[in-house]
């Protein structure tokens, strides 16, 4: 029962976001920032494209060296954690600190090398200056080196389906069992 | 990391901390209800000898062996005390989650008479509030930093085993509030520290206190606890300059404090301020050095300590006399009481102890022992102008400001600070000591020149002086601390005492010997 | 009181000439130097009066209305009411408890402008009256330092009570904390004795930075506030003033 009636939210929210009248997210809700995006295959997409679904949300950099294929093994062990249905249900956004270099073909490069999930899987950019708002608003810290590189803290935030943010995660190199715990409850 | 405010109110500079606080000297009906749990803690531990000897083969095991499992029972809400006085034993003989609320607070205070200064505290003391747990709890540590504060602040306790101490988990913005929890798995007694930059800025306005980790079995009882701390200050202004006095950096980054202090004030503990007790009873310090610089040659004079947990350690060592507390260190010194009077409780390093305010009085009250010790008591001679009477002072004070002084309250006040700084060796009849110290009564040399009495007020004096016939050789240390008026009122006093009559000496006078005055580096102005 | 709100004056920007800056914060530990592209900052912060006639024409930042995810509980909370500055907010004291979405909201809306990033602050910052880089002037560190002394609960100087330094700006010192734009890019350590051993799974690329000038605590404590901050935060002595120029953000 709980589920048709989440289905039927789903297609709700669905609907009116194709209709271009989404209702008001909750003041507390990641949504309330518009940040315009482009994904991987290019198509202009807005910062809620999974409302409806619990999504977990991070930033990172194709290009990045160490840490971010860390990042991104880390929600793909979290992904492997889930059940079937939950994982179907789950979404994953990540949004590039690094617009200039991480064209749409870039990021489509990166989806493909890292073997992710397409279909739940969001790889995006957005301008600078909204990633700031966007870092800002997770609590992500960032500064672009000289050498065009960055540094970043790594965070993991949990959405639920209205864009709160009700799990964080800094846990790479193993499962963090409270946050699967917490996406599960979600994923119901 | 969520936002905080204080309870019950929506004005920062109104509230007051949800911590319960005891006035600093007030020992009411609260320290008697401690002193109560006191004696039951000890009815639990009766059967315990009197702490663990320091032999080896009696190794606690450490924090390998200091976790007892998961909390049992109700959450408990810790009690948190103010300086000196120290929460009542848990009395617990399980673990339990013990829940701790500390308040960061930005807040000007007296750091010595008429000097302001502006403290970062936890609690809103300097130390801050003494937190009581026990060895195996699971302690939920939330930190609060005040809306009207400025700074970010954060904790570091000794007593936490994990990297940072809990620094990094509790950084916390100005009204805000960060949690973090961690088990208690050491016994001791172990400070506490805001660790966020400049470090030693934070420790230096007064960011330390102490937590003690109750031994499973509770501590052996005894008849009174105190909480002390050492502390290195650094002010723009020289020692007692007036005013409110700015941090200075340079200072502490020499190493050369203005103040080095116990509870932050040099009133703290002295006076009706001074830690009391009873001929007969075990007193137990819980001794603390804050720092941010100095450690502290520990001492109270005309006291042994019959045991001391060095460096705040398992073992206790036996007789000791002065004891070594590093700067983010502690420990717990005991000793039983036989004769009445006031122990000075001092950095034996001296000049801090009377140069610089390190000194605290213990005041203990019962029968005279004379079979132990049948002397008299130089009490007046440490105490002087603390406990003076400073009504007279704050009289004259206003009238000046007011421009109405008059002799009478100067000779009132002066007499004030005779009796302080001036008695000791010149004696309250003025007739000073033959053959050590001049006599100001009837004194010719004094009388003869205004301005050269000023002038020894202010720079001292050494080297033979003639006075009444009389030759004396001694040395007298420059009072430049002292500001105009008081060197007016003291003098004004002198003259007109002891049969000596003259007319008033000025503040206007002072001001001017003063100023053709050159001082060495670090002297008072 | 409406009408004086939007009645204000257009604001005072004064042109900052580009240049080199050896930051506390150096970019990278090969590279000492910042450059500051040429650039406009507001001669004073935002005051109460500003940011009253803001939130009249923006309903969306008033307090009350404003959505949590911008603003904590602490916003525009000293004021009266939404639309009522009151006894405890002068209008001409610098507006606080306002958090970097709100001020940057301002800037954009109000004054077709942006926050001032943490290298342009730093670089006027520098200046005292007379000097370009007063930063190694004693005298020029305990005047910050004073500040620093001062209570937090006394009530906040109105803007424009201090001396114009070196390049025509007011109160950048001894007056309140100001956001900056990639205050969220300070990546110091919460606990900053950790800076011999920076985490490197906590912060991609070189782990946190370390800070350059130990000595220069007046500065230091800046980045020790804004890196205790997130975005939503508000406290009694932080406010903004705003820049414009080409300086990109996030730099």
């Amino acid at each position: 029962m709980r589920r048709a009636a989440g289905w039927l939210l789903v297609a709700l929210v669905a609907a009116r976001a194709a209709a271009g009248t989404p209702s008001e997210p909750p003041g507390d809700s990641l949504y309330r920032l518009s940040v315009p995006l482009v994904d991987q295959a290019g198509r202009a997409a807005a910062l809620d494209l999974h409302r409806g679904r619990p999504t977990i949300v991070s930033l990172f950099y194709a290009s990045c060296p160490n840490v971010c294929p860390l990042l991104v093994a880390a929600i793909q062990r979290i992904d492997a954690a889930l059940a079937d249905a939950e994982r179907a249900r789950t979404r994953v956004l990540l949004v590039s600190l690094d617009p200039q270099r991480d064209t749409p073909a870039a990021l489509e490069q990166t989806a493909a090398r890292l073997g992710v999930d397409r279909s739940r899987w969001t790889l995006a950019r957005a301008a600078e200056t909204d990633v700031r708002r966007l870092a800002a608003a997770l609590g992500v810290q960032y500064r672009k080196l000289p050498d065009g590189e960055f540094n970043h803290s790594t965070v993991l935030a949990l959405l639920d389906r209205d864009g709160r943010i009700v799990a964080r995660s800094s846990v790479l190199g193993r499962l963090d069992e409270e946050f699967v715990e917490r996406l599960r409850h979600e994923a119901r | 990391m969520s936002t905080y405010r204080p309870q019950e109110s929506s004005r920062p500079a109104a509230s007051g901390p949800a911590i319960p606080q005891q006035p600093r000297g007030g020992r009411g009906v609260s320290f008697a209800r401690a002193l109560l749990v006191v004696a039951l803690g000890g009815a639990l531990t009766a059967c315990q000898s009197g702490g663990r000897p320091g032999s080896p083969g009696s190794d606690t095991g450490g924090s390998a062996k200091g976790d007892f499992g998961p909390p049992q029972g109700a959450p408990v809400r810790a009690v948190l005390t103010s300086p000196p006085q120290v929460p009542p034993p848990t009395g617990r003989t399980h673990p339990a989650k013990v829940i701790v609320e500390l308040e960061v607070r930005e807040v000007e205070k007296d750091i010595s008479e008429g000097v302001k200064y502006t403290f970062w505290t936890f609690g809103g003391t300097v130390p801050g509030s003494f937190i009581r747990v026990r060895q195996g709890d699971t302690v939920e540590f939330h930190l609060k930093n005040h809306p009207s504060n400025k700074m970010p602040h954060n904790i570091d306790l000794h007593g936490v085993t994990g990297p940072g101490g809990g620094a990094a988990s509790s950084f916390t913005a100005p009204g805000h509030e960060s949690q973090f929890t961690f088990k208690a798995l050491n016994e001791g007694i172990y400070v506490y520290h805001c660790a966020t930059a400049p470090v030693g800025m934070h420790v230096g306005n007064g960011m330390y206190g102490l937590i003690l980790v109750e031994p499973p079995r509770g501590r052996p009882p005894v008849d009174r606890e105190y909480y002390l701390m050492q502390g290195d200050f650094y002010t723009v202004g020289k020692y007692r300059q007036r005013g409110h006095q700015p941090f200075d950096m340079q200072k502490a980054i020499d190493e050369n404090p203005t103040y080095v202090l116990f509870n932050g004030a040099e009133s703290a503990l002295v006076g009706d301020n001074a830690l009391k007790a009873r001929v007969g009873e075990t007193v137990r310090l819980f001794v603390g050095d804050g720092g941010p610089n100095l450690v502290s040659s520990f001492h109270v004079i005309g006291e042994i300590f019959d045991r001391v947990q060095w460096e705040g350690g398992t073992r206790y060592q036996e007789n000791v006399q002065t004891t070594l507390i590093p700067a983010g260190g502690a420990a717990i010194v005991e000793f039983h009481l036989e004769v009445p009077g006031s122990y000075v409780i001092v950095d034996h390093s001296l000049f801090r102890a009377f140069n610089k305010g390190a000194l605290a009085i213990l005041k203990v009250e019962g029968p005279e022992n004379k079979a132990v010790y049948s002397g008299k008591e130089v009490d007046s001679a440490y105490l002087g102008d603390k406990v003076a009477s400073l009504a007279s002072v704050e009289a004259a004070r206003a009238a000046a400001a007011a421009g109405t002084l008059t002799k009478e309250q100067q000779i009132k006040a002066g007499e004030t600070y005779f009796n302080g700084s001036c008695a000791l060796c010149h004696q309250v009849t003025g007739e000073g000591l033959p053959n050590v110290f001049p006599p100001l009564a009837k004194s010719d040399f004094l009388m003869a020149d205004h301005q050269r009495a000023i002038g020894i007020v202010l720079n001292g004096l050494s080297g033979p002086v003639t006075v009444n016939g009389a030759e004396f050789n001694s040395v007298m240390p420059p009072m430049s601390q002292l500001n105009d008026d008081e060197i007016a009122n003291v003098l004004t006093f002198a003259m007109n005492s002891w049969g000596n009559e003259a007319g008033a000496v000025s503040a206007e006078e002072v001001a001017a010997v003063r100023a053709q005055t050159k001082r060495p580096e670090g002297a008072a102005r | 009181m409406l009408l004086a709100a939007t009645s204000a004056a257009e604001p005072t920007y004064v042109p900052v000439e580009g240049g080199a800056l050896r930051s506390v914060l150096p970019p990278a530990p090969q590279q000492q130097e910042t450059r500051v592209a040429p650039f406009r900052l507001r001669r004073t912060a935002v005051t109460n009066r500003d940011f009253l006639a803001f939130v009249i024409r923006h309903p969306e930042w008033r307090r009350g209305t404003v959505a949590a995810l911008f603003a904590d509980g602490g916003y525009l909370r000293h004021w009266a009411g939404p639309l009522t500055l009151g006894a405890e907010a002068d209008a001409e004291q610098p507006v606080t408890q306002v958090s970097w979405f709100a001020a940057r909201a301002y800037c954009a809306e109000e004054e077709r402008a942006r926050l001032p990033t943490w290298s342009e602050w730093e670089y006027v910052a520098a200046a005292s009256e007379s000097a370009r880089d007063a930063r190694q002037d004693p005298a020029w560190r305990q005047r910050i330092l004073d500040w620093y002394a001062v209570p937090g609960d006394r009530p906040l100087a109105r803007v424009g009570g201090q001396p114009a330094n070196f390049y025509g700006i007011q109160d950048l010192h001894g007056a309140i904390w100001e956001w900056v734009e990639d205050f969220n890019s300070l990546l110091v350590s919460a606990d900053n004795r950790e800076q011999g051993d920076p985490d490197r799974t906590r912060f991609c690329g070189s782990g946190a930075l370390s800070m350059e000038q130990k000595e220069n605590y007046a500065v230091l404590m800046r980045i020790a506030l804004l890196s205790s901050l997130q975005a939503a935060y508000t406290t009694r002595n932080l406010g903004f003033r705003c820049a414009r120029g080409d300086a990109e953000p996030g730099r």
